[in-house]
């Protein structure tokens, strides 16, 4: 049987260029500044540029040395004890859980630089540099980190070019330097404006492999039980109080890496009375930090597909998970995950600043062609699952409710559009509401005294003149999109983008958000960003999608057929290459005297067994001389001079004769 | 994340930047020459100045020159015989950059130079490899010492010690006609092109025509030097004395009847040794045979049996320990040199 012959990398050259080797340490030391930055993880970081620096020392001075195996199995060792690191912050948060992912990069770089001796081997440290500076861009928002992006490309290059220069055996790194300079910053320029311009393709992707950042799973500290202003989540009681009244502030409460706006919801409520929303249902089940897909409800039948966001938080927030709804799946940094009856996920205990959590989402199809097919709900009064019907103290709301949607009653979507319309353009939204007046409820105060509120206000009035009309509503609570970069691909929240709407009850497409406050779009559905600049494939990350590829090529269109035509070219290139190689090999065999291609192979097998090649000044007999005497290489060499000198080369039979002597 | 794709935009930037610069850093230029000659090893009897000869150690100064401004980087890989150069440089400049190379001692033969200049961007994404066409930068000439015991003249061309319009039969060339010159002699042919009077010059008789008749094919390249080495000196113990040399090897082109007398002519037939031509020439007619050989083959012994057949004296030298089938006088000759 014959033997299997695994295919071997081509051996990596020694990187002799001091350099080259300095541009591999200072694109880990960017990507260290990017992490101390931006990841605020500031020990690991300094500590993996002091030991990187050393083990550059080392490697450069080692470069010529064979490796011994004790160095390796040091190097081996230390690479576990990283390993061993990153599991134990990873799933105990043993060394205080922030950025394992990062820090585990970090020292992998750092032990593995005292071993850096061919241009593979930093090319293995420099990518990994990348990857630390993608872990790092997770926690950057702001364009300042552009700059960084381009020291660790400059370092990228700085390599490519130290390295080359060696490799052409050019001293130094002496370049013309008007057109280096002009090229490179042209590239910078260019790939600046591709940045800006060049539209990206709308690929929605299915079936998510969450591959998330976890960061602590244990909460420490005090429980916190905090107000947020205006809408006001109180963590162990599940109440909306209208009057209460808090102040908005600037704030960021959190960072929301997304490719696509969204309204962030958190508590959902469904029972009103005396100016208090409290939810009539509770936990349904208890859930794995992490929820597949297949844990959860399907999703909605006419969803456009599915998209990530991360959630990374500023400040200690309430134990309820924030995200589009409905979910997909999702992973949040903590030991169980509680799911209510709305849907809603809840934490064991308050969520503290700086945990990152992952969620995937549906996006449902609720354009107004959708809704509009659906017909008016046909519920009675007093089922606790479809809260419909108010109780007389909002009979002047119901009465106002069925004159604002009158000829609007054909189909749901016309009568919530309507009613939402006559709020919006009736109702002005004010953050100065007067007292609560003693005796009346505040929706009653709102619609009818004082005709002015804010978000909460707009909710509640819309809910309850929903419901008197036989449309299942309910409030929803949680955050705006808050500030969107479409560049980024991100939203700042703050303080003041906690927000409060209406989840009506479509029957075909289930609880559809709607937002009678002004300034709000009626129909806040989730959906991409109509932009160019770094959108599309951006929301797959940090999320590796299986799937998005070919998703994401059949969202080009037409212009799907470059990849494919680049492939295909390139295949052909390849095969016309290797073609011509073989035609040309095949014209020197036709060539080649019978035999002395036979005979030039054992000669070079001898040479191989020698230990030593003949140099190109030597002759076949200085070579003989200059080796330990062997008679069949005496033999081979009187053969190799009668062909080569006399022209006489050996049969073939001779050749294989001799060669039956060397094995 | 939009910061990778930044990131990715600038590569694929820098990759397309790179392409250009390739395409633009293709303007270097290259020539390669002889830059000094060191001599080496036992004095030869005469040594033509600009002729190299074997186991000269000789400098070779290759140059790289950029047109139209500084351009970079650039490797040129030469083969220079069969030593290899490489060298590059980042930055050449309009003057351009040298790199000199000393190779020695050299061997007998042609000194070829190939190779190739590679250029491309600096990141090594991107190269053009422009083959130099293969040319022969110089001549090694073999060495050669007298191997007999006779006055030494000091010209290498024997037409300048040959007497000149002598008596003999053979005729030697012409010339210009001069008062005194018998009037039979004109070369009316001559004349009525050159429309001036032109005589024929006859050598004196008595003047030796040695054909040195080498082995057509050595055993190996050390062997195929000391023939040359031994043919070269025959070749000018010969011409010295103004007799006239024809080599010819089988299988070879003989030297052509006006490089007779021309030393160094012959000693560049040497230096080309054994080249084989197309077609399979006869052995030249002359007076005295001269073979050089490392075996016995069998042309060689026929065409130095022809030679005395006709009269003519022959002998051998026979490098190694080859034995001849014939019985002409044979001195040996091992691989060591001088003799």
């Amino acid at each position: 049987m014959a033997a299997v012959r695994l295919p071997k990398l081509p051996v990596s050259p020694v990187e002799d260029s001091a350099e080259a080797r300095l541009f591999v340490f200072a694109g880990f030391a960017v990507a260290c500044v990017a992490v101390g930055v931006y990841g605020q993880d500031y020990v690991v970081s300094a500590a993996g540029v002091v030991v990187a620096a050393l083990g550059h020392y080392v490697s450069y001075r080692g470069r010529a040395k064979k490796r011994s195996v004790r160095g390796q199995v040091v190097v081996a060792g230390l690479v576990f004890a990283s390993m061993a690191y990153f599991l134990a912050d990873s799933a105990g948060a043993v060394f205080g859980g922030e950025m394992p992912q990062a820090n585990f990069a970090i020292l992998l770089v750092a032990v593995t630089s005292f071993d850096l001796k061919t241009r593979r081997n930093c090319y293995s440290s420099l990518w990994i540099s990348l990857a630390i500076v993608y872990l790092a861009a997770v926690y950057a928002w702001d364009y300042v980190f552009a700059l960084l992006a381009a020291a660790w490309t400059f370092c990228l290059v700085g390599f490519w070019v130290a390295s080359h220069l060696r490799r052409m055996g050019a001293p130094g790194l002496r370049l013309p330097l008007a057109p280096a300079a002009i090229a490179l910053l042209g590239a910078l320029a260019l790939g600046s404006a591709a940045f800006v311009f060049v539209p990206q393709p709308q690929g929605l992707p299915n079936g998510p492999l969450v591959v998330s950042l976890p960061s602590f799973t244990q909460f420490r500290g005090e429980i916190e039980n905090p107000a947020l202003p205006l809408v006001q989540f109180q963590g162990g009681t599940n109440t909306v109080d209208l009057r209460y009244r808090g102040r908005l502030g600037d704030t960021p409460v959190m960072y929301v890496r997304t490719g696509a706006p969204s309204y962030w919801r958190g508590l959902v409520f469904d029972s009103y009375s005396n100016g208090v929303w409290t939810a009539s249902q509770g936990v349904t089940g208890y859930y794995p930090p992490y929820i597949p897909p297949r844990l959860l409800p399907r999703g909605p039948d006419h969803n456009l597909g599915t998209f990530v966001q991360t959630f990374r938080l500023l400040r200690d927030l309430p134990p309820v998970v924030d995200a589009a709804y409905p979910i997909a799946s999702l992973y949040v940094p903590v030991g169980q995950l509680a799911r209510d009856g709305y849907g809603t996920f809840h934490t064991p205990d308050v969520l503290r600043a700086g945990t990152t959590y992952s969620v995937v989402s549906y996006i449902p199809d609720l354009s107004a062609a959708e809704l509009s097919r659906d017909p008016m709900p046909q519920f009675q009064p007093g089922s606790p699952e479809w809260p419909v019907g108010v109780d007389s103290r909002f009979a002047r709301a119901a009465e106002l409710a069925r004159t604002v949607v009158q000829g609007h009653t054909v189909t749901e979507y016309d009568t919530v559009t309507a009613l939402v319309s006559y709020l919006q353009h009736t109702y002005r939204y004010s953050l100065q509401v007067p007292h609560a007046t003693p005796g009346l409820d505040p929706v009653n105060q709102f619609l009818f005294q004082d005709k002015f509120g804010y978000c909460e206000q707009f909710a509640t009035a819309a809910t309850l003149m929903l419901r008197s009309l036989g449309i299942p509503a309910r409030l929803a609570t949680g955050y705006s999109t808050g500030d969107y970069d479409p560049v980024l691909n991100q939203a700042i929240v703050r303080e003041r983008d906690a927000h409060a709407w209406v989840e009506a009850w479509f029957p075909g497409d289930g609880w559809v958000p709607v937002d009678p406050t002004p300034g709000f779009a009626g129909l806040p559905a989730t959906q991409f960003p109509n932009r160019w600049a770094a959108s599309g494939l951006a929301r797959l990350i940090p999320h590796l999608t299986i799937g998005a590829p070919p998703v994401v090529l059949g969202s080009l269109g037409a212009l799907g057929v470059i990849p494919l035509g680049v492939g295909i070219a390139l295949g052909i290139v390849l095969l016309f290459a290797w073609l011509r190689g073989w035609r040309r090999r095949r014209v020197i065999a036709a060539q080649s005297p019978p035999g002395s291609d036979e005979l030039l192979r054992l000669y070079d097998r001898l040479q191989k067994r020698a230990g030593r090649r003949r140099g190109p000044p030597e002759t076949p007999t200085e070579y003989r001389q200059a080796v330990v005497a062997d008679a069949l290489l005496d033999d081979v060499t009187d053969a190799v001079n009668l062909g080569a000198y006399a022209g006489r080369w050996p049969e073939p039979g001779r050749v294989k004769e001799l060669t039956s002597k060397l094995s | 994340m939009a910061w990778l794709f930044l990131l990715t935009y600038w590569i694929v930037a820098i990759a397309v930047a790179s392409l250009f610069y390739a395409l633009w850093n293709r303007g270097i230029s290259t020539a390669t020459g002889l830059a000094k000659v060191r001599h080496t090893g036992e004095e030869l009897p005469e040594r033509s100045p600009e002729a190299v000869y074997e186991r000269d150690v000789i400098s070779v100064r290759s140059l790289l020159r950029s047109t139209g401004g500084a351009r970079g980087p650039v490797r040129l890989s030469l083969r220079i015989g069969t030593v290899e150069v490489d060298f590059g440089a980042g930055l050449v400049s309009e003057q351009g950059i040298s790199k000199e190379t000393e190779i020695g001692p050299i061997r007998r033969g042609a000194l070829d130079t190939s190779g190739r200049t590679t250029t491309g961007d600096p990141l090594g994404l991107f190269r053009a490899r422009r083959s130099l066409p293969e040319r022969e930068l110089l001549l090694v000439l073999p060495r050669f010492a007298s191997l007999r015991a006779q006055p030494v003249m000091h010209e290498q061309e024997a037409s300048v010690t040959a007497p000149r319009a002598g008596h003999g039969t053979e005729i030697f060339g012409v010339r210009e006609y001069r008062p005194g010159d018998p009037l039979r002699r004109i070369h009316w042919r001559s004349t009525a092109r050159r429309g001036e009077l032109i005589v024929r010059e006859f050598e004196p008789p008595g003047v030796q025509h040695v054909g040195i008749f080498l082995d057509p094919s050595p055993a190996s390249a050390e062997a195929a030097d000391q023939v040359a080495r031994i043919a070269a000196s025959e070749t000018w113990d010969c011409v010295r004395a103004g007799g006239r040399v024809t080599l010819w090897a089988p299988g070879c082109e003989p030297t052509r009847p006006d490089e007779e007398r021309n030393f160094l002519a012959l000693l560049e037939w040497l230096a080309r040794y054994p080249k084989r031509a197309a077609v399979d020439e006869p052995p030249p007619l002359v007076r005295d045979a001269i073979a050089v050989t490392a075996t016995s083959d069998a042309r060689l012994l026929d065409a130095v049996e022809d030679v005395r057949a006709h009269g003519g004296s022959a002998r051998a030298w026979v490098v190694g320990e080859a034995v001849l089938e014939s019985d002409v006088e044979v001195e040996r000759a091992g691989l060591e040199w001088p003799l």
